[in-house]
């Protein structure tokens, strides 16, 4: 496979889908002192039904490191199973070396969790659900920080948490998360509802929150976020993680989804092309493919023709599996 | 059972459940009120009545738990047989209705996502949730036997025994207990988050029906043994009404078993929202 670094550079990488990600797959980084996530051959079954299988994935000391897969993957299985809401099948799960089931009320001290879908207690204001939230925790000036926070994220402490809209809901979750200053902060698909500033004003302060000393735990299913903001990446496939990276790394094997409306007929036979990956799919005059090259050599290229329309985007993750990890 | 309450979460619950309890306590201390207001009525037509009760067939006074007319002059026979289906089948409802949702509408209602991740244990959960359910039940009991007692003071014309007042609201407290330990295991059986309290009220009914079949049909006699009801003595007038031993150990033992496998099965349940 032919791949072009940011710099233009042709890089030459061969990736073969290991047969079982315990052996191929070095998720976990030998030298490491004690993993803030350290995950052992950790399986879980529903039934017969697969949740996850043989995850193996070491998170050090102050990484912000992303976990992504497609829906049904596995990511919210291996949360859960963090936060001790449910129980593994088979394998270890600790967190700061503690076992996530005998020392679960310790862990959950010093970490924050963002659920991808949570209900919130109708009765309650959102002043009401997060001092309800805070009493849990020794945190001096309590209403302080809920203050602080509010202003962050433009809460209105003062509504029914059940009028919130979704977004709001969101930043409600957002926040009782990081009251009690966690040093661990997990998040499962943290900016569904979110509006794209309020996205960009929560990275920012994840960043922030990571110079501190926070190690973060990211979970999507969009590449383009976890791009953003994590220097490590694994990604989980049919309950197997099948890769883990950094993402510079995955960076360098940037893809894109290329649509191309021609005025008139281009076989697809002509459009030779370095970068492009796999087949070229569509019709007569309408070509779509993944690319990894240069994106001003393509441009280049099709300026010999004339051409409709042009859309370059990201591809879904179930393409770039596609189209790349097959 | 180790660990502790967690006093936020405990606080928290009854708060919750403050507006429910107040509702039920109202509810079935007027039902009481009002049925008694009617005894002084019922004794100066005593004879009139009597007589019409006599026209209706054995099985149906049964039915109703009246075994003996007599039973129905005295206040507290009268206070016995009348308030059964309120203090006995409503408080057992609400009992049933609090405890199956104690837990499980923090999955129901996807708050437990919050709620489970906190610095807390499964042990201390469900011991805060535990006590609550407690309280409430206690103090409903309480408060309805109270307005009873009160009751039975203004309209009595002869005076009644307080012990047999005291052993047949303990018998009450300890049904209603009872169904609420069988609300609680029902609801950590429960692995899809869902409510039941429609089955957890069916289940009070069909019991109390299975009980009140089984004591007016000879043939079926033996099946109310299935039903908690039939362990609690409601003949209150009887010289020899006393608090059974047997009867006691049942509604302990039950409670204690439900109430000990709920615990076992909730600090290993995989929850879902």
């Amino acid at each position: 496979m032919i791949l072009k670094s940011a710099n233009g550079e042709l890089i030459t990488t061969e990736y073969v889908l290991p047969p079982d990600n315990r052996a191929a797959v070095s998720s976990k980084r030998s030298s490491m002192e004690t993993p803030v996530i350290d995950i052992t051959d950790l399986s879980k079954y529903y039934g017969k039904t697969r949740g996850i299988e043989h995850v193996n994935l070491e998170i050090g000391e102050g990484e912000i490191f992303g976990f992504i897969g497609p829906n049904g993957a596995g990511k919210s299985t291996t949360i859960r199973i963090l936060m001790n809401l449910i129980f593994q099948t088979g394998g270890t799960a600790r967190i700061m070396g503690m076992d996530v089931i005998k020392e679960t009320k310790k862990i959950k001290k010093i970490s924050g969790y963002i659920p991808s879908d949570a209900g919130l207690y109708s009765s309650m204001d959102a002043l009401e659900f997060f001092r309800y939230c805070i009493r849990f925790y020794q945190v001096k000036n309590g209403d302080q920080r809920i203050n602080e926070l509010a202003q962050m994220f433009d809460v209105d402490l003062t509504r029914k948490v059940s009028d919130l809209s979704m977004g709001n809901r969101k930043k409600v979750s957002i926040i009782q998360s990081l009251l009690h200053n966690p040093k661990l902060l997990i998040l499962d698909e943290p900016t569904t509802g979110l509006d794209p500033l309020m996205q960009s004003n929560f990275f920012e302060l994840l960043r922030s929150e990571n110079r501190k000393g926070m190690t973060i735990f990211f979970s999507s299913h969009i590449l383009g976020e976890v791009q953003k903001l994590c220097k490590r990446v694994a990604i989980i496939k049919e309950g197997r993680i099948i890769q883990v990276e950094d993402i510079e790394t995955l960076r360098k094997k940037q893809l894109k989804k290329v649509f191309i409306e021609f005025n008139g007929r281009v076989k697809k036979e002509d459009l030779i092309i370095p970068g492009i990956e796999g087949e070229i799919g569509g019709s007569d005059n309408i070509q779509s493919f993944i690319y990894s090259g240069d994106i001003n050599m393509l441009v280049g290229f099709l300026s010999r023709y004339t051409i409709i329309n042009l859309m370059i985007e990201e591809p879904s993750l179930e393409e770039i599996f596609m189209h790349y990890y097959k | 059972m180790t660990g502790k309450m967690n006093r936020n979460l405990f606080l928290m619950e009854i708060k919750r459940n403050t507006l429910s309890l107040t509702v039920w306590m109202i509810a079935i201390t007027v039902l009481v009120s009002v049925t008694m207001a009617v005894y002084p009525v019922f004794l100066e037509n005593q004879s009139k009545i009597l007589g019409m009760m006599s026209l209706i067939p054995d099985e149906l006074l049964q039915f109703k738990g009246i075994s003996d007319f007599s039973d129905f002059l005295s206040v507290l026979g009268f206070y016995s047989v009348n308030n059964i289906i309120y203090m006995m089948v409503l408080g057992s409802i609400y009992a049933i209705v609090l405890s199956s949702g104690i837990l499980l509408k923090e999955e129901y209602n996807k708050t437990a996502e919050y709620l489970l991740t906190r610095p807390l244990t499964r042990s201390e959960i469900f011991l805060s949730k535990l006590a609550v359910l407690f309280i409430n039940v206690f103090l409903l009991n309480f408060v309805t036997a109270l307005a009873g007692f009160i009751c039975l003071e203004l309209v009595r014309n002869t005076p009644f025994s307080t012990g047999a007042f005291l052993i047949l609201s303990l018998y009450t407290l300890l049904l209603n207990i009872l169904f609420g330990a069988v609300g609680l295991f029902m609801s950590t059986l429960v692995r899809r988050a869902r409510p039941i309290t429609t089955l957890s009220i069916g289940l009070v009914l069909i019991l109390y029906f299975i009980f009140t079949l089984s004591k007016i049909t000879e043939g079926i006699s033996r099946i109310g043994y299935l039903s908690p009801f039939r362990y609690v003595k409601t003949n209150a007038t009887s010289p020899d009404y006393s608090l059974d031993f047997w009867h006691l150990l049942y509604f302990i033992g039950i409670s204690l078993l439900l109430i000990g496998l709920s615990y076992r099965l909730y600090i290993r349940k995989d929850i879902y929202t």
